[in-house]
């Protein structure tokens, strides 16, 4: 049976019928058509299901639909601003930090939930603060380099 | 990767979760961060025909300090991330620790210290620290509460003392005496993201401050079905100054005769058995240096 559920997804409202079983990961993907957010292990171990739940980083694929009801949600779509992409994602196209991609919208929200409780964060904050994130191609030190890039310019 | 179907139960209060559970019973779980549940329920571990949410219940996130009874009392479905940033937390140096290393940033922000403890996995990186503390869990069901020791918790992997219309709703910890210390080392083969090979707690009571001990516990993860008690390593300690030969033999006797390793592709018995005896010797090592 489908529950009746309230979420606000990159400052929009929604009001969605889901099934108790949907995970937030699916709801963002299938139901929103917002598809920045990937899916990797399903299990909680590779970040690329990333959101930004109440302002805090979680894996998507583990948080019912449901549990999401009159909470706040930040996907990869909702952090570009109306004047183009947010420093963080500047800054990874500028390092090169980006190769095949399927880690970085998950990269980025981390990094953007890192930076807006700490603006100057060490490298040791970065590479903590991206730990859950997997990346198979470029080895995290762009992604660092590009988060320090961040934090140097506030 | 598809979650099997179930009926959803959403209560605002801990009677009425009770009443839901008691209802059900062994067909109804609890779901608090869910970073277990979920993952079970995708791998087809576990089957429930109902879930009932916890993240409804203001009052499972309500920490308060006993100052009158000397108690830290910490509500089982606070998060493991917020309850590091806790100013209360400070004087648990061990379970701070502990709670660091488990998984990730993102498991830790939605994960809950109740519901590390409810799983009962034999590796937990959160349990060796409580039992070290000798904390206490509050048990309420509908009819009532009881008070379980954290020694007397866990009763194998997976199981624990909590009775089927039971829910763990607090942690309690006596606040540590002057001169106690503790600490929490985790071994794993990456930082992030792993399950512990053996973990070690302790906690050191003196009697003042160049000694002599007046308490130890110390409590091995990993290395049994349960989080073990090092006995004979705590007697060794117990009535003697700290030093650097005592807790090598302390190591020795954890090793030799309080843990019960297997064999398993993280690591094998031989190895886990080594791992005590330097574990132990340097967790004791860092509690001594963590006494305030």
């Amino acid at each position: 049976m489908k529950i009746l559920i309230n979420v606000t997804v990159n400052q929009k409202k929604y009001e969605l019928a889901v099934e108790p079983n949907m995970t937030l990961a699916d709801m963002i993907r299938e139901e929103l058509k917002l598809t920045g957010t990937k899916k990797g292990c399903g299990l909680g171990e590779c970040g690329a299901c990333t959101v930004l739940l109440d302002g805090k980083p979680v894996s998507s694929c583990l948080v019912l639909a449901i549990e999401a009801d009159n909470r706040d949600v930040v996907t990869i779509e909702g952090v570009e601003t109306e004047k183009g992409l947010h420093p963080i994602q500047q800054a990874f196209v500028e390092k090169g930090a980006i190769q095949c991609g399927f880690c970085t919208p998950g990269m980025v929200l981390s990094a953007k939930a890192l930076l807006d409780e700490n603006p100057h964060p060490d490298e040791q904050d970065i590479r903590k603060a991206i730990s859950g994130n997997l990346c198979r191609c470029t080895g995290y030190q762009k992604i660092v380099e590009a988060v320090q890039s961040v934090s140097a310019r506030k | 990767m598809l979650i099997p179907r179930f009926n959803y139960h959403r209560p605002s209060t801990i009677k009425e979760a009770c009443e839901i559970k008691a209802e059900f019973k062994n067909k109804a779980m609890f779901l608090a961060g869910g970073t277990d549940i979920i993952v079970n329920l995708k791998r087809g571990v576990i089957s429930p025909e109902r879930l009932i949410s916890l993240n409804g219940i203001e009052e499972l996130r309500l920490h308060s300090v006993d100052g009158r009874n000397g108690q830290t009392r910490i509500a089982s479905c606070g998060t493991v991330s917020g309850l590091i940033r806790e100013k209360f937390m400070l004087p648990y140096s061990a379970l701070i620790t502990g709670m660091e290393s488990l998984g990730s940033p993102l498991i830790r922000n939605m994960a809950t210290i109740g519901g590390n403890l409810a799983t009962a996995r034999p590796a937990a990186d959160i349990s060796p620290s409580l039992i070290a503390y000798n904390a206490k869990v509050v048990l309420t069901s509908a009819s009532g509460k009881r008070e379980v020791l954290m020694d007397d918790f866990f009763l194998g992997p997976g199981k624990t003392a909590l009775n089927d219309d039971e829910i763990l709703s607090e942690i309690v910890l006596d606040n540590p005496s002057s001169y106690a210390g503790s600490a929490y080392i985790k071994l794993g083969t990456r930082k992030a993201l792993e399950i512990s090979l053996v973990n070690v707690a302790a906690f050191l009571t003196l009697e003042k401050p160049d000694g002599p001990i007046t308490g130890a516990r110390i409590v091995m993860g990993a290395v049994g079905p349960v989080p073990l008690r090092a006995r004979s390593a705590e007697s060794i300690l117990v009535g003697e100054k700290p030093g650097a030969a005592l807790f090598a033999e302390a190591g020795k006797a954890a090793a030799s005769k309080d843990s019960s390793p297997i064999d398993d592709f993280r690591g094998s018995a031989e190895y886990r058995r080594d791992m005590v005896k330097i574990l132990t010797e340097r967790a004791l090592k860092k509690a001594v240096n963590d006494i305030r």
